[in-house]
């Protein structure tokens, strides 16, 4: 009975919470003039070349064809201090791909695991240039690979770099919290069951810098925040 | 006056071998920076476990560097024992040992850089020490060289028998002084090559027109005081001639480094003038060092 008594009131507790959160959506607008693309030479290494019949470009700046960002991560700068959140135990994939970093920029809470996998037929070192964090410099040389790494405290961005090819490089936001987002092809974000509360959200993309705006989450409502980068 | 055996002679020429090494050496430690490949390779003193990894990307030139440091590793080791052997003299040996400590730290600090994660002041040191190295060894040659060994001095009885200096002994002083200000300004070039930002780059700028002016008027000063020496003279014009090369190979290496926006990766002219730069400069030390060598004999 009380096992009972207990999971109920857990359950009541979940979705109670559930009720006082809500759902931010919003989007990263570009203007201007989006900077030429430019193509990768992989001659360095044979074998990244011959995973690719098509140019290669570097992704410092992916203007979608809707005239929004991708990458650009979107997390919450103010508005949950005080507050601590269990670090999730789900990885997060960062995988070397096609000798391409998969995501370019993507978030992991403190404590949470991010895994990062080989999944080249060739040797790659991953290179975290964490300031607030322990940096560490893996080498990867066989296919299939898989390390976890975690990072002890939050930081925007932490950049990773691939030493062996130059072109390889990633970042990863290191947030204290469940609440980010990194925008897709159609430049538009989601963050999910933001408790209510009035907050800052910050969005940095690697060239354009960092937008914030402020966003009220009331009584489950979903609310909207959308950012404007121009070029 | 005595003449010097075939040994010596062969001698002689082993450590011409090995200052020519080391020359490749410090330029493929440029490469090294300049390519940012000093971490392409994560272990030490293996690289990715082996002894021989595949040669892709930057692991070529981290790498490749290990593998020029252990062949003049072991090329000093020689030296050092064939001078151990071979000479009489203590100061020589001594100066071989001291050649062969220096290699041997050299390679703790390359370790060290890999495993500390580049920190500045590993990276500084041992750029600086590579440079002292290749000096050590340029001095060795000029005590092993014929003309020292034909005129039987050893270097402290070079010391108390010199008459080229006991006439002269400001000259001498004078190149002690620019080999002191070319020292500085490799420790400084050192400084803007292993931090970013780095401000040393203007303390650098201002000092290489002091180190211009000085060896321009050392040059001089050989060239006018000394004209019955073939050595020195040839020492002194050769020293001239790098020094402009280096004044634009440094124009160049500040464009690209320090002015024009990067690329994703290190553009081929930016590697060939930050390199070259690096390598003429150890040349200018070293010859700077052998000049005042010279002027003391």
């Amino acid at each position: 009975m009380k096992k009972f008594m207990f999971v109920l009131m857990a359950g009541l507790f979940v979705c109670s919470q559930a009720a006082l959160a809500g759902n931010v959506t919003g989007s990263a607008a570009f203007s201007g003039t989006a900077p030429a693309k430019t193509e990768i030479v992989m001659a360095a290494d044979p074998t990244c070349a011959s995973l690719h019949t098509e140019p290669v470009y570097t992704e410092e700046a992916v203007v979608n064809s809707n005239n929004t960002l991708k990458n650009v991560f979107v997390y919450v700068k103010t508005g949950l201090e005080g507050k601590t959140f269990p670090a999730a135990t789900t990885p997060v994939s960062f995988d070397q791909n096609g000798c391409h970093y998969m995501p370019h920029v993507t978030g992991v809470m403190v404590g949470q695991p991010l895994e990062i996998i080989n999944s080249d037929s060739t040797l790659h070192n991953v290179h975290s240039l964490a300031k607030e964090s322990k940096e560490f410099n893996l080498g990867m040389p066989i296919k299939g690979m898989k390390i976890k790494k975690t990072f002890e405290k939050p930081e925007i961005m932490v950049k990773m770099k691939c030493d062996v090819h130059p072109w390889m490089n990633a970042y990863v936001g290191v947030v204290s919290n469940p609440f980010f987002a990194v925008t897709g092809e159609d430049g538009s974000f989601e963050i999910k069951d933001l408790p209510a509360g009035t907050y800052t959200l910050a969005a940095w993309h690697e060239t354009f810098g960092e937008q914030t705006a402020e966003v009220t989450v009331a009584d489950g409502q979903p609310a909207t925040a959308n950012f404007s980068f121009s070029g | 006056m005595t003449s010097p055996s075939s040994n010596s002679i062969w001698l002689y020429r082993y450590s011409l071998l090995v200052v020519f090494a080391t020359v490749l050496l410090i330029l493929a430690g440029g490469l090294v920076t300049s390519h940012e490949a000093g971490l392409a390779v994560p272990d030490w003193p293996l690289s990715y476990g082996q002894m021989m990894p595949p040669m892709v990307g930057n692991v070529f030139w981290e790498h490749g560097h290990r593998m020029i440091a252990g062949t003049v590793g072991i090329l000093t080791l020689v030296l050092t024992l064939w001078v151990q052997f071979g000479k009489k003299c203590a100061r020589i040996k001594k100066l071989a040992w001291l050649a062969m400590g220096a290699v041997v730290l050299q390679a703790l600090l390359g370790g060290l850089t890999v495993i500390l994660l580049l920190p500045p002041a590993v990276s500084i040191f041992h750029a600086c020490l590579a440079q002292t190295f290749l000096c050590l060894l340029v001095a060795l040659a000029f005590f092993l060289s014929p003309p020292f060994v034909s005129a039987g001095l050893a270097p402290a009885a070079a010391s108390a028998s010199n008459t080229g200096t006991a006439q002269r002994p400001w000259l001498f002083k004078f190149w002690v002084l620019i080999f002191a200000a070319v020292y500085v300004q490799l420790i400084l070039g050192a400084i803007v090559r292993h931090t970013s930002p780095s401000h040393a780059v203007v303390f650098h700028v201002i000092w290489a027109f002091v180190v211009i002016g000085l060896i321009f008027l050392g040059v001089r000063a050989v060239l006018v005081t000394l004209p019955e020496r073939q050595g020195p003279a040839r020492t002194a014009l050769t020293l001239g001639l790098l020094v402009i090369v280096q004044f634009f190979l440094g124009l160049g290496a500040f464009l690209y480094t320090q002015v024009l926006a990067h690329g994703y990766a290190p553009r081929t002219a930016e590697i060939f003038f930050a390199s070259a730069h690096h390598t003429n400069g150890a040349l200018v030390l070293a010859l700077s060092l052998l000049l005042t060598l010279q002027v003391r004999e």
